[in-house]
């Protein structure tokens, strides 16, 4: 069973009351192909689990947040309501209370049903996705929590319903930090992948950058200038304790952790100029990587830890190399324009995003790791920085501004489909996609 | 693209010289109030002495004349105490005018870079070797270096070069004859120190 652990350890407790049905067989499809077609499928309104009447305004919240978060994969086509035949007084949530044909005659191929009740501050909910072209229960799940959870239950069976049809769980259990800066500190913020629950991770009243969190999700090293020198801090999430682990003289940045969470790469000015290094994150031991003098900075690993991309000016201008993981057979990956920042390898291991100048204005490329002509996959006006892959590489996230306006934004990794994630007065910057938070 | 400006004219890149702490004010303003103490104690103890000289056989008069002569020494003790006061007033007025000269003969004007440039201009050295001889004059003063970078960029790329920006200019004052000791470089985003106009 897929179980979801949400990070904020609220009292979710989680049952599986209904099993699927044994013959269905999971459907592995890739939405990127020019050939996928989105699941037509149907959420009906919710209804009282028992013959009270309940809060008539739950009931739309449960089925519009689950309609909109399902819009929000990708992966569907949402049936208006209004085209909806069955009678809603009459037809119940379980299959035996179900006419399938009349959801098969208005198109659709799933159908999602569900009921709640509550008592004082309790909500419980149930929640079943139907197959109504077999007429079948694909997976059904009972959540308990209190009042105001009912966002996470919908994002967990919308988790749920994904994993039965794609056989991955999608990126509900996923967050993306960012640094929000105000007139006199920048902080680190975390928002879930639907843009609801934005949370206030650091408050130092200080310039505070570049979150990374740990491949475990449990922790968040960043940069905080808040006792004077640009050091690198570790947050436990869990414990909310803080710890400093890099704080020698000048520069100390944070870069990719390794896949066992014990080496982080960093950018150090402690031997006079910016340079790589592996620092075992336990005992502090570092192992230099880069001898050039130039800046170094930026260090990114490729998902099988051969490899690190980071920026160097060697060649004059900022620009994207490759190396291998122990610093050898440097070679420069971007040739096009005169500053190309920010790398970031995609989790499958092919390709590398990067932020890039065109005609004065930065866009988000994305290039071939073994080099080769990037794509640029950003046009609109305003400078997109700092671009991040969600963990399943379907998504990039970053950052945009200009025109008086800066906001966080999420598309498809082939440049479609933007969402802005976040937006407020402030300055967002710097989104950094967490790995899933189980 | 709608917008093309030129890079070079854009990039406002500030680096910016600023004089850091100074000492010695606060060691002129106590040495005046350790005189002031001394003073007291001497008028306090003359008092005896002139007492145990007066004759015996008029206790009235004699408690009159140790009257006044408190009083006496009351004035002379407030007199003393205001002296001192506005001698130390005046000291340390005449400190901060002295500390505010000569913070002003050792301010340096900022120095511009070229875009995505660390290496000094020729106008910025010239800015450099005019600023330095003020710091050979005075040694107690030491002064901070700040690199800044325009906010458009990398963050991290721009903080490493804001780094380069203000070690290049150490180095260079480092070399006109300023010991190191008394540079402290610092290296800043656009956040948290806005660049100069």
């Amino acid at each position: 069973m897929y179980n979801l652990k949400f990070p904020a350890g609220l009292a979710l407790l989680l049952l599986l009351l209904f099993s699927a049905g044994p013959a269905y067989g999971k459907v592995y499809i890739d939405i990127d192909s020019p050939s996928f077609q989105q699941f037509p499928i149907a959420v009906a309104d919710f209804k009282p689990l028992r013959p009270f009447p309940e809060n008539e305004k739950l009931s739309l919240l449960f089925s519009d947040t689950l309609s909109r978060d399902l819009t929000l994969t990708g992966y569907f086509h949402l049936l208006d309501r209004k085209a909806f035949l069955e009678d809603p007084n009459r037809a119940g949530i379980t299959a035996e209370g179900i006419r399938f044909e009349d959801w098969t005659v208005i198109g659709a191929e799933y159908l999602v049903k569900g009921g709640f009740q509550t008592d004082g501050r309790e909500l419980v909910a149930e929640f079943r996705l139907f197959d109504v072209v077999r007429g079948e229960l694909v997976v059904g799940k009972r959540y308990s929590g209190k009042s105001g959870d009912h966002n996470r239950m919908v994002m967990q069976f919308v988790s749920e319903i994904l994993l039965a049809l794609t056989g991955e769980a999608g990126l509900f259990d996923t967050r993306i930090a960012f640094v929000k800066k105000s007139a006199t500190s920048a902080e680190i913020y975390t928002i879930n992948f639907d843009g609801s629950d934005p949370r206030r991770v650091t408050n130092y009243n200080a310039l505070t950058l570049s979150p990374r969190w740990s491949p475990d999700g449990r922790f968040l090293a960043f940069t905080s200038y808040k006792e004077g020198n640009p050091d690198i801090y570790l947050r436990d999430l869990e414990s909310g304790s803080t710890r400093k682990i890099a704080f020698y003289p000048g520069l100390n940045l944070p870069g990719s952790w390794s896949r066992d969470g014990k080496r982080l790469l960093v950018t150090l000015s402690r031997d006079g100029n910016q340079e790589i290094y592996e620092m075992n994150v336990e005992n502090g031991l570092l192992l230099r990587l880069t001898r050039d003098f130039s800046i170094d900075v930026s260090p990114v690993r490729s998902p099988d830890e051969r490899r690190i991309a980071f920026v160097s000016n060697r060649s004059g201008s900022p620009q994207i190399y490759v190396m291998d993981a122990d610093g050898g057979n440097v070679r420069r990956l971007t040739y096009g324009g005169n500053y190309n920042t920010s790398p970031a390898w995609s989790p499958k291991g092919k390709k590398i995003a990067y932020e890039g100048s065109v005609n004065g204005r930065f866009q988000i490329f994305v290039i071939d790791a073994e080099g080769g002509d990037p794509q640029q996959v950003t046009f609109e006006a305003g400078d997109h920085e700092s671009p991040s892959w969600s963990p399943d590489g379907r998504y990039l996230a970053y950052s945009v501004r200009g025109y008086g306006r800066s906001r966080i934004e999420i598309m498809n990794a082939g440049g479609q489909g933007v969402r802005v994630l976040h937006e407020d007065k402030d300055t967002s910057q710097s989104p950094f996609w967490s790995p899933h938070l189980r | 693209m709608k917008r093309s400006w030129g890079w070079v004219g854009l990039m406002a890149l500030v680096l910016c010289l600023s004089v850091s702490w100074m000492t010695g004010c606060a060691k002129k303003a106590s040495l005046k109030e350790g005189a002031v103490v001394t003073q007291e104690q001497k008028v306090v103890a003359q008092t005896p002495a002139e007492a145990s000289a007066a004759a015996a056989d008029d206790q009235a008069a004699r408690e009159r004349a140790l009257q006044e002569q408190a009083l006496r020494d009351q004035a002379a003790r407030e007199a003393a105490a205001k002296e001192a006061k506005d001698a130390a007033d005046r000291a340390k007025k005449e400190a901060a005018a002295k500390a505010a000269a000569i913070l002003k003969e050792l301010q340096i004007a900022d120095v511009n870079f070229d875009y995505n440039m660390y290496n000094l201009r020729p106008e910025a050295q010239d800015i450099l070797k005019k600023g330095a001889p003020a710091y050979l004059k005075y040694r107690d003063y030491k002064l901070v270096v700040e690199g800044h970078c325009d906010e458009r960029g990398t963050a991290e790329y721009n903080l490493a070069l804001g780094e380069k920006r203000a070690t290049e200019a150490a180095k260079y004052l480092a070399d006109l004859g300023i010991e190191k000791e008394r540079i402290k470089t610092i290296r800043a985003h656009f956040v948290i120190f806005p660049p100069v106009k």
